[in-house]
């Protein structure tokens, strides 16, 4: 379902040139779930912007089944991003004047054509992660872990292709990561949805079927057996 | 349930209310004041058209010495009385470019304590020559005056029509009341025809004195018609030119004096009210260029989720819109509010006709100044707006960390 063919991208820091990401390749079978490790600054981050389409590479092709994502308009880009990926971001990404049911169903804000029934309920989903009686509150009366569920919830609302989750669970305690964890297999088993993790944390490495792992711009495919 | 983009940026409005507050009260402030004065250029404008065209005379001939007095009497409605020979009046009619001619006659009669008129401007019109009263008459009362009738100004508020009052020994019933013009000269007078005054007697200490026949042979005031061949400049000046001791006031002349003279401090307070918008225009794209800084991130992960560069746009403007709309509106309540309340000091201020607009025009007027508001904070929100829908998302999401 996704190709990614000799992916580059470059930054300017200061005088030098540092290369975030460096000729990566790799492909993605629809319903696989893939980790990539890497260490702080490895460029795990921007090669899920770039397969994301948030930030274009400088050179190299993203292909999901027949289409070049970088060939697309920025409009279709927008329109690709809202029906097929979905992310959860290493931040805390809750718009703060929303509550946590608005933050959640946010995404159907930008696709007024869509099938609004074509994704997930948002209460249901709600209810998966455990903020059921959270509906109406606002992200600054949770904690950072109801937080980052209630981010994990909105990942879903679109019923996306792949979602790309940049260290999802890293401020979660361990029972909740594992909930989490469950929770994304539950939805890669049930609903076919592909996962691409990043993460520092070679401890969750057994919830994925796939890894590699990101070292200064270089991604390498490693046998977690 | 669903979710549009109009409820974030509501939100956003809530999110910071002081904020959002300061922002409405600029666009207010300019909005109150351009809504002030555009209103009283307009109210202006309007009384002097609609007060020349309901005096209907071209030139205004009165005795060279009361030319002040006369003006006072004209702009401010200010009762006073002064008199030249009625032979004139014959004399203008045979000047070369007059078409029609009226005398006035002027009368005061607070000083008297004769009659219960109060401090009031009666006017005594020639009901077989005039032009000005005369074709108000035949419009709306259908019949000419008899004497002992009089039509009032509107903005006599003593008397209806139909109401009686006395002026010296004579019973004067009101039949009519003559259209608002802003001119206090027509809308504080009372118009009876010259004859009303034949029986008038005024008692004094040393008697009884019949007052026409103390004024049988003068007259106040001489309005000429001209031809529309001549320019009234010009008719003025063969008027004075040859008859000796008068002088011909021009009607567009008073307009136009009032006018610039106005005009000019309103102008001057006009000027500093769009230099206000240009300030306030600036002042806002400022606090929105912050407030889009703060939000970076936000917006980042807005695109993040799908949102299209004219989503981002179209946030950031309806925001700004919003509030400069409701600072419009509150700014042109207020704006009115005070123009109502100080309605007399700034009549006495300008000391000039002045009067409402035509609901046409204050409607206008409104809608102009609610499309400025409009305009403050859409042009302020233009370059953080464009600025944020141009950011690649990765960027806006790493701008805000």
């Amino acid at each position: 379902m996704l190709e990614i063919k000799g992916l580059h991208k470059n930054y300017k820091v200061g005088k030098d040139i540092v290369k975030a990401v460096d000729n990566v390749s790799f492909g993605v079978e629809k319903g696989d779930s893939i980790m990539i490790f890497g260490h702080s600054g490895s460029g795990k981050t921007t090669l899920l912007s770039i397969i994301g389409g948030l930030t274009k590479p400088d050179s190299g092709t993203v292909r999901y089944g027949d289409t070049e994502l970088w060939s697309l308009t920025d409009n279709d880009l927008s329109e690709f991003r809202n029906r097929r990926i979905n992310f959860i971001f290493q931040f805390s990404s809750l718009i703060p004047t929303l509550t946590v049911l608005e933050n959640v169903i946010l995404p159907t804000a930008f696709n007024k054509a869509a099938d609004k029934h074509r994704g997930i309920d948002a209460k249901d989903l709600l209810f998966m992660v455990g903020l059921q009686d959270k509906l109406g509150a606002y992200p600054s009366q949770l904690s950072g872990g109801q937080q980052r569920r209630a981010a994990i919830a909105r990942a879903f609302i679109n019923n996306p292709e792949i979602i790309l989750a940049d260290e999802p669970t890293g401020d979660l305690d361990e029972e909740t990561e594992a909930e989490m964890l469950a929770l994304f297999r539950k939805m890669n088993v049930e609903n076919g949805i592909t996962f691409l993790i990043v993460t520092p944390n070679t401890d969750i490495a057994g919830q994925c079927n796939k890894h590699f792992v990101m070292n200064r711009g270089i991604l390498t495919p490693r046998d977690m057996g | 349930m669903s979710f549009s983009l109009s409820t974030l940026a509501y939100k956003n409005i809530r999110r910071k209310f002081f904020r959002s507050m300061a922002i409405s009260a600029a666009v207010m402030v300019v909005a109150a004041t351009l809504f002030s004065v555009t209103t009283v250029m307009d109210s202006v404008e309007t009384s002097l058209t609609r007060g020349t065209r309901r005096l209907g005379a071209d030139v205004m001939v009165v005795p060279a010495n009361s030319e002040s007095k006369a003006m006072a009497s004209l702009l401010a409605g200010e009762p006073s009385t002064f008199y030249m020979d009625r032979g004139i009046e014959e004399k203008i009619r045979k000047i070369e470019g007059v078409k029609k001619v009226a005398g006035q006659l002027y009368l005061k009669t607070s000083r008297y304590k004769c009659c219960d008129t109060g401090d009031m401007f009666i006017v005594g019109f020639e009901p077989e020559h005039d032009f000005t009263i005369a074709p108000w008459l035949a419009e709306a009362l259908k019949k000419p005056l008899a004497p002992k009738e009089a039509i009032m100004g509107r903005s006599i508020t003593a008397y209806i029509p139909g109401s009686s009052f006395q002026i010296y020994s004579e019973l004067i019933t009101v039949v009519g009341m003559l259209e608002a013009t802003g001119m206090p000269f027509i809308d504080n007078a009372l118009y009876l025809p010259i004859e009303s005054f034949r029986g008038m007697v005024e008692t004094t200490d040393n008697g009884t004195v019949n007052v026409f026949d103390k004024l049988n042979n003068e007259i106040s005031t001489i309005l000429v018609q001209t031809d529309p061949a001549y320019a009234p400049r010009r008719v003025a000046i063969f008027i004075e030119s040859q008859i000796e001791g008068v002088k011909a006031i021009v009607s567009e002349d008073v307009a136009a004096s009032v006018r610039k003279q106005l005009f000019m401090l309103l102008r001057s307070i006009l000027s500093i009210s769009v230099i206000l918008w240009i300030m306030s225009i600036l002042l806002i794209s400022v606090v929105f260029s912050m407030i889009v800084n703060e939000r970076q991130r936000e917006l980042g992960l807005l695109r993040a989720l799908g949102a299209k560069r004219t989503d981002i746009f179209k946030l950031i403007i309806s925001e700004a819109a919003v509030l400069s709309m409701a600072g419009g509106v509150i700014g042109i309540g207020i704006g009115g509010l005070f123009l109502y309340l100080f309605r007399e000091p700034i009549k006495a201020a300008l000391n000039v006709p002045y009067m409402w607009p035509q609901p046409i025009n204050l409607v206008l007027l409104v809608l102009i100044c609610l499309f400025l508001s409009f305009l403050t904070g859409t042009l302020a929100a233009l370059y953080p707006a464009v600025k944020s829908m141009r950011m690649e998302p990765y960027a806006a999401i790493r701008g805000g960390e």
